[in-house]
């Protein structure tokens, strides 16, 4: 008898459940049809090759929700086209995008080892072309520290001064904030190279270290990290940048690979911020790519949006609107 | 059966001289891992000779040999296998997707109550709607949606196949001893290490999320399920046996029967572990409130704490209805008579016509599938929501957090600061400089003197194998850091269990808390602390003791309750005060459970080690993170791998002897 209540009671859920999925995929033909109909209907409209859907992967850092955001109105808004937003992490994008499952990624900060894989030897992903944005990798500390001490202007100035920076897990030694782990750096190795009395202390991801940083700003305390240009926190903190030694031709950046700390011993190149698109989509004949391969942003303009978004709150598709509108002198250019 | 009669004989046992003791043993054994840090310290990291450096290497190898094979053109055979489930996954939760949104959000809504309030009762059906209510509010219904329909599946997905093992589990020790390392490296193994092979696999998308949330959500149905088969009392099955049913027939009417009661809280673990999957899912195409919490880590901190809110809010809901509708659906509670089944019956109708009316009116109102941000009349526009609001609120604790100048900075900064300078910092030393072999025989005699010989064998092999794989000195960093976490875990789980255990009113209050804390993601709690507690390795730390100690307290608390009564009322009738008995009845005679929730907690601070990695714990955590974000794919496998093996040699060294007894009783 128990058996049989239990059994009822599933086999009830089961239909119920049925029942609500027939009725479900029913609804959904319904929605496909009229779906149908005004594709048509713009495809009669326009003159151009219907642009249909387009994926465009967002990074999690806010300049990345910046030149999204753009781009999504701009293809919206000009071409038509219906935007799908993913968040894909970065190395998985790569894959995801030899599937097609994304079409573009705009800001990609060279992933050497994956350009080899996926662009050159597979052919899935294509290269996009420079998006414009330069990014530029450095050695920051506050402005007011400067100021108490112009000498920090160069990392010659730190030289037997690194103690000013010594906070309670850095010991007898200055600390050094590391970067984001996940991005490209070699501080560690620069450290050593120029004999620098500093500890190298990693805070984790950029939220995390940017916390730390900006804690310390707040309490006028002296601090060095890893930081970068273009980020939308420039235009709220005051910050100046170490001159590291001049880039040699042979120099290298990205430590991963470890060996001699000598072959590190220089700035940071300019980085050369990427467009990427799958294979697939640059061979649609989609519209949507001949705009985004035209797209340029510099960087103040991609900062300004990133500021909007991230520092002052504003929703994404807003502050992109109010800079495409604001600047349609750049926009035109990008419609061919 | 009770702990009370077979631990009986101890007391008129004369106490043993100390050193004889395991805590004396145990005492004498750290003195001579001192002595030997002391001696020689720093001299002897792990050599070079013994480590497999070209390891990791040969990972990466695979892992190009892997995306090579995929975009070949004459595709492996084995890959029509993944695109298959891909796309059955895909199609899966794509449609359960469109059907919540195709109901419309009232219709949704209605269906979600209704159901629950036919088959758990009006609490349960509250707790559902207000749960709508908030993703609502919140302004988040599509994200909230989008992650239901994928848990939605990836719970179901893994009942289906966890069950189904968990059974053979139950019924085969053989089965149980092969799978259980199994089920140790799916729990313990960071998602980090393994995200990329599942998306070359699958690519990104529902499936690589289902299959992702899954490798994490299996374990606890298996071992629950298996759990439940066995505790099927022996006799019943016998006599069954002995009326002549068949194996399988014995399985669908007994054995399965009365382990129903097991099966649903397998249901209900399964989803709570499912949904602490949500952000990792993300990662690779889960959507949802995952990338709601993972964009808002970096552009709107506010915003993630909201998301990580309604996955909260998503998970208890969940939660007390699997429950309630376990109680009210228990065959051996209510006694059904024929009228009462006529009326349950005409009440699945109403419910099943509530729900098409419901949808009905929403199709036919013109509500969206996604609840609007605002109403609109002819005059006047209302906001819909509270997320403005709301953010505003968090917003506000978020900076007087990031104040520098606050009083609670004034307090958490020091104690950070504290807990690395005379905690982490020389752990961290005397576990690295330690010479290794020194470390090893250490370890491996506590785990014999604890544990017991196998258990001891297996600490030696595993923390050689940490050797072997090249990151020794990582992982005693890492050890550091996971040893001060469990100490602390375990002094607050004790502490808070056991008050809860003794005052109902302490449990009522604490029980929400330990709920927030295991479902809300790390990530999201973590926030605070890197700002109160700026020092490295301190948020990893407390990441860590905040999602192992409830797992404590639970057990603890459980424990603690259960002390056979007999024997408690014996005590008070001697005139035994509170203090004394609790401390010298209750806490000896809950030791087992305690010992569990000490291993339990284990396992939970080694699951957090990654996100340490992501928050400035450097070490093993940091190698695997990196693994996926820079795709050092074979180094983020070693590292994974000594995790694995770092928790099971903690494991083996604390069980103590627990499965031994356990194995003993009936």
């Amino acid at each position: 008898m128990k058996d049989r209540s239990t059994s009822r009671w599933l086999v009830i859920v089961l239909a119920l459940a049925l029942a609500v999925a027939a009725a479900g995929c029913g609804g959904e033909e319904k929605d496909e049809a009229t779906g149908g109909d005004a594709t048509t209907e713009t495809a009669g409209g326009a003159t151009q090759k219907d642009c249909g859907k387009v994926v465009l992967n967002e990074q999690a850092w806010a300049g990345s929700t910046a030149n999204t955001y753009i781009a999504k109105y701009v293809l919206e808004q000009e071409l038509g086209c219906e935007v799908e937003i993913t968040k894909i992490t970065e190395i998985p994008a790569f894959q995801a995008m030899a599937d097609g499952k994304i079409d573009a990624v705009l800001e990609d900060w060279q992933h050497v080892d994956e350009y080899k894989t996926y662009i050159e030897e597979q052919g899935t992903v294509v290269d996009g072309g420079p998006l414009g944005v330069e990014g530029h990798i450095g050695w920051y500390i506050p402005k007011y520290l400067l100021d108490a001490n112009p000498e920090f202007s160069s990392w010659e100035g730190l030289k037997g001064k690194e103690d000013i920076f010594k906070t309670a897990e850095s010991g007898s030694q200055g600390m050094f904030l590391g970067g984001d782990p996940s991005y490209v750096q070699k501080d560690k190795e620069l450290i050593t190279a120029l004999d620098l009395n500093f500890k190298h202390v990693t805070a984790g991801a950029e939220p995390a270290q940017v916390a730390r940083w900006s804690q310390l700003y707040k309490q006028e305390k002296p601090v060095i990290f890893y930081w970068y240009t273009p980020q939308y926190l420039n235009q709220e903190f005051e910050l100046a940048e170490v001159t590291l030694p001049e880039r040699t031709t042979d120099c290298k950046d990205d430590a991963k690979t470890g060996g001699d700390p000598n072959q590190y011993k220089c700035a940071y190149d300019t980085t050369i911020i990427m467009k990427l698109f799958s294979k697939k989509f640059a061979d649609s004949g989609s519209p949507a790519y001949d705009v985004l391969k035209r797209m340029q942003l510099t960087n103040d303009a991609q900062e300004e949006v990133a500021k909007a978004i991230a520092g002052d709150k504003q929703d994404p598709d807003a502050a992109a609107k109010a800079w495409v509108d604001a600047n349609q002198d750049t926009v035109q250019p990008w419609l061919g | 059966m009770s702990v009370a009669t077979e631990r009986a004989p101890a007391a008129v046992v004369p106490p043993r001289a100390w050193w004889r003791s395991r805590a004396g043993r145990v005492g004498a054994i750290a003195a001579a891992v001192l002595a030997g840090y002391v001696a020689l310290r720093g001299d002897f990291p792990w050599p070079a000779q013994l480590a497999w450096n070209t390891l990791g290497g040969e990972l990466d190898d695979f892992q190009s040999w892997l995306i090579r094979q995929r975009s070949a053109d004459d595709q492996n055979i084995a890959f029509a296998v993944f695109d298959g489930f891909r796309l059955f996954v895909d199609d899966l939760v794509t449609r359960l997707n469109d059907l919540l949104l195709w109901m419309t959000w009232v219709g949704t809504a209605a269906a979600g109550t209704l159901i629950v309030l036919r088959f758990g009762g009006s609490r349960a059906a509250l707790g559902i709607f207000a749960a709508f209510a908030s993703f609502a509010l919140m302004g988040l219904w599509e994200e909230s949606i989008q992650t239901l329909a994928l848990m939605l599946a990836a719970v179901a997905l893994s009942l289906l196949v966890g069950m189904p093992l968990g059974v053979l589990a139950g019924r085969s020790d053989r089965v149980m001893r092969a799978m259980s390392p199994v089920l140790d490296a799916m729990q313990i193994v960071p998602a980090f290490a393994y995200l990329m092979p599942v998306v070359i696999l699958f690519s990104v998308g529902p499936a690589a999320a289902v299959l992702s949330t899954m490798i994490y959500s299996v374990p606890p149905a298996v071992r629950i399920t298996a759990l439940g088969i066995r505790g099927v009392p022996p006799n019943t099955v016998e006599a069954a046996q002995a009326m002549g049913s068949t194996r399988l027939q014995t399985l669908l009417k007994v054995q399965l029967p009365l382990a129903r009661r097991m099966l649903l809280l397998a249901v209900n673990q399964t989803i709570l572990f499912a949904l602490s999957m949500v952000v990792i899912a993300g990662l690779i195409g889960g959507r949802g409130l995952g990338d709601v919490v993972t964009s808002g880590l970096y552009s709107y901190p506010a915003r993630a704490l909201l998301g990580g809110f309604a996955i909260v809010i998503m998970a208890i809901a969940l939660d007390r209805a699997t429950a309630a509708i376990a109680d009210q659906t228990d065959p051996a509670r209510r006694h059904l008579t024929d009228a009462l089944r006529r009326k349950l019956r005409l009440a699945t109708t109403a419910t099943a016509a509530g729900i098409a009316a419901a949808v009905a009116l929403g199709r036919l109102l013109g509500a969206g599938g996604v609840y609007p941000d605002e109403f609109e009349t002819d005059t006047t526009i209302y906001g819909a929501t509270i997320q403005g609001w709301l953010l505003a609120r968090v917003q506000a604790v978020l900076e007087y957090v990031q104040d520098p100048s606050s009083f609670v900075f004034g307090l958490t900064e020091p104690t950070g600061n504290f807990l690395v300078q005379y905690g982490l910092e020389p752990l961290r030393v005397l576990l690295v400089e330690t010479p290794w072999f020194v470390t090893i025989a250490g370890a491996t005699a506590i785990a014999l003197v604890l544990s017991g010989r196998r258990p001891a064998l297996t600490t030696l092999a595993m923390l050689g194998a940490i050797g072997v794989l090249g990151v020794w000195e990582q992982a005693m960093d890492t050890a550091s850091q996971v040893l001060v976490a469990i100490v602390l875990a375990v002094a607050f789980g004790v502490a808070i269990g056991v008050w809860v255990a003794e005052s109902p009113l302490a449990a009522r209050v604490v029980r929400p808390i330990l709920d927030v804390l295991q479902t809300l993601p790390q990530l999201v709690y973590i926030i605070p602390f890197i700002y109160l507690m700026p020092v490295s390795r301190v948020p990893g730390v407390v990441a860590s003791v905040l999602y192992a100690t409830p797992v404590v307290i639970r057990l603890v608390a459980t424990g603690v309750r259960e002390v056979a009564p007999a024997a408690v009322e014996a005590a008070s009738s001697f005139g035994a005060t509170r203090w004394q008995l609790l401390g010298k009845v209750k806490l000896p005679l809950a030791r087992d459970a305690i010992m569990l929730g000490v291993n339990q907690g284990i396992i939970m601070v080694l699951a957090v080690v990654v996100i340490g990695g992501l928050v400035g714990s450097g070490a093993l955590g940091d190698e695997v993170a990196r693994g996926l974000q820079r795709n050092e794919f074979g180094q983020g496998v070693v590292a994974s791998l000594a995790i694995l093996a770092l928790g099971i040699a903690l494991d083996r060294v604390t069980q103590g002897n627990v499965r031994h007894r356990q194995r003993r009783a009936p």
